[in-house]
C-alpha cells in the first residue's frame, strides 16, 4: 500500500510532468489561458492516462514487443474519442474553448511516456496509481501555470475578478507569456530541487 | 507476422465496438446541444423571432440563411452567417436583419485575435452600433481603436453577405414582396467604404 501511495505521490512534484519530465508542454502552453480551460484539460488528460494505462498494463503480456506503439496509439485514441464526445455532449462550451487539444492527447508524450515507460511493465493497481498521479501532476501545474496567466493577463481568476483597478500585462494571455511563465516556473522547480539535494 | 496483424486488428475492433456504444449514447446529446446552441443564437441576434426556418441551398444543403417569423407566422426578418478574414482568423459573423435591410443586432460566434485587442470586437461597445445601422452601409460604425483589420473585417464581411442574401431572397419565389430595398446612392456610399477599408488595411499590413 505504502509503495502505491510512492507511486502516486511521485507525479505530482518528483516527477511532475510538466515541470519535471518537461513532457506535453505543446497543450500546456495553449491551454493554460484560464483556470477553466486548465481544469478541463487536466481532467481529460487524466481519465486517458488512467484509462490507457489500466489497459494496457492488463493487456501487455498478451501485446507482442514488435507491434506495441500501433496497440497503445489504438488504445489512447480510444480514450480520448470517448473523452471528447463526452466532453461535446456535456459541455459543449469547454469543447469550444480547448478546441484542437483534447484530439491532440492522442499524441501528448505524457500518456504515450507512461505507456512506454511505466504501463507495460508494472501490474495493475501500480500502473492505476501512476497514470493518477501523473494525470494529477499535470492537472496542478496547468491550473498553477493558468492562474498565474489569467490573473496577470486579465486580472481575473476563474472569471471573478480579485483586484479592482488592476492593469491587466496582456502578453501573459498570449503564447509569449506562457513561455515566460512556464520558463520560471521550471527554473524555480529546479532551484527547490538542487536545494534539496 | 500473421499472429501480430490478428492481435492489432482484435484491439481495433474491441475499440471500434467501444467507441460505437459511446457515439449512440452522446450522438443525440451532441445533436441537442448543438441544436439549442444555434437556435440561443439566432434568437440573440433576431429577439422579437419566436420561430427560425433554414434556408438550404439545392445543390449541396449548405444553409444559406434563416427566415425569422414571429408568433403568427409572419415573416419578420432574415438572420445569415458572415465571415470575413481578420488580422489571425476568420470572424464569423451572425447577423440578423429586417425585410428593410437594416440590422436587428450582431453577434460574433468564432474568431482567434489578438486577446486585448481584437478579440474586443465580440464587445458590446462595438457590436451594438451595427443594431439599427443599413446593413448594407455601416461606415457609421467606429472601428475599436488598435483593431482597425479586425473591425474592418466584421463589417465587410456582414455588408458583403448581406448583398448576396439580398440578391438570393430576391430570387426566391417564396418571399413574394421583395424585401431589403437599396437604392444607389447608398449602394455607391457602400462601394467607396469598402475601397477605402481595403486602402486602411493594406497600409497597416506594410507597417508591420
Amino acid at each position: 500500500m505504502k509503495n502505491l501511495i510512492k507511486e502516486f505521490a511521485k507525479g505530482i512534484i518528483k516527477e511532475n510532468p510538466t515541470f519535471v519530465l518537461a513532457l506535453g508542454l505543446c497543450p500546456t502552453l495553449a491551454v493554460s489561458v484560464s483556470v477553466a480551460n486548465a481544469i478541463g484539460m487536466g481532467v481529460a488528460a487524466t481519465f486517458v492516462l488512467l484509462g490507457s494505462s489500466l489497459i494496457i498494463s492488463s493487456i501487455r503480456d498478451f501485446i507482442p514487443d514488435k507491434i506495441r506503439i500501433p496497440c497503445y496509439i489504438v488504445i489512447i485514441a480510444t480514450f480520448v474519442t470517448i473523452a471528447e464526445l463526452c466532453m461535446k455532449a456535456y459541455s459543449p462550451q469547454l469543447d469550444r474553448s480547448l478546441g484542437i487539444y483534447v484530439p491532440l492527447i492522442v499524441v501528448n508524450c505524457i500518456v504515450l511516456g507512461r505507456a512506454e515507460a511505466f504501463a507495460c511493465k508494472n501490474n495493475l493497481a501500480r500502473s492505476f496509481f501512476d497514470g493518477l498521479g501523473m494525470g494529477v501532476g499535470f492537472t496542478l501545474a496547468l491550473i498553477l501555470i493558468s492562474a498565474i496567466r489569467e490573473f496577470l493577463g486579465s486580472g481575473q481568476i476563474l472569471g471573478h475578478t480579485l483586484v479592482k483597478g488592476f492593469q491587466p500585462v496582456f502578453v501573459f494571455g498570449m503564447p509569449s507569456g506562457a513561455l515566460l511563465v512556464i520558463g520560471l516556473l521550471l527554473g524555480l522547480f529546479n532551484l527547490l530541487k538542487d536545494k534539496r539535494v | 507476422m500473421a499472429r501480430y496483424g490478428f492481435i492489432l486488428a482484435l484491439i481495433c475492433v474491441v475499440a471500434a465496438g467501444l467507441l460505437g456504444i459511446v457515439n449512440t449514447l452522446t450522438s443525440p446529446k451532441i445533436l441537442a446541444a448543438a441544436q439549442a446552441e444555434e437556435q440561443a443564437a439566432l434568437k440573440e441576434v433576431m429577439p422579437l423571432a419566436a420561430k427560425f426556418t433554414a434556408v438550404k441551398s439545392v445543390a449541396d444543403k449548405e444553409v444559406l440563411y434563416y427566415k425569422a417569423f414571429d408568433n403568427q407566422d409572419k415573416l419578420i426578418g432574415f438572420v445569415f452567417k458572415a465571415g470575413g478574414k481578420g488580422y489571425s482568423s476568420v470572424i464569423e459573423t451572425l447577423a440578423g436583419i429586417f425585410p428593410d435591410g437594416k440590422i436587428s443586432a450582431i453577434k460574433i460566434i468564432s474568431l482567434n485575435e489578438t486577446p486585448g485587442l481584437g478579440m474586443r470586437v465580440t464587445e458590446d461597445k462595438f457590436t451594438a452600433q451595427f443594431n439599427h445601422q443599413n446593413s448594407l452601409d455601416l461606415s457609421s460604425v467606429e472601428a475599436i481603436t488598435g483593431a482597425t483589420i479586425s473591425s474592418r473585417a466584421v463589417m465587410n464581411s456582414v455588408t458583403k453577405k448581406a448583398q448576396e442574401i439580398k440578391e438570393l431572397i430576391k430570387n426566391d419565389p417564396f418571399n413574394g414582396s421583395t424585401p431589403l430595398t437599396i437604392d444607389t446612392e447608398q449602394r455607391r456610399s457602400v462601394d467607396s467604404a469598402q475601397g477605402h477599408a481595403e486602402r486602411t488595411e493594406g497600409e497597416s499590413k506594410h507597417d508591420k
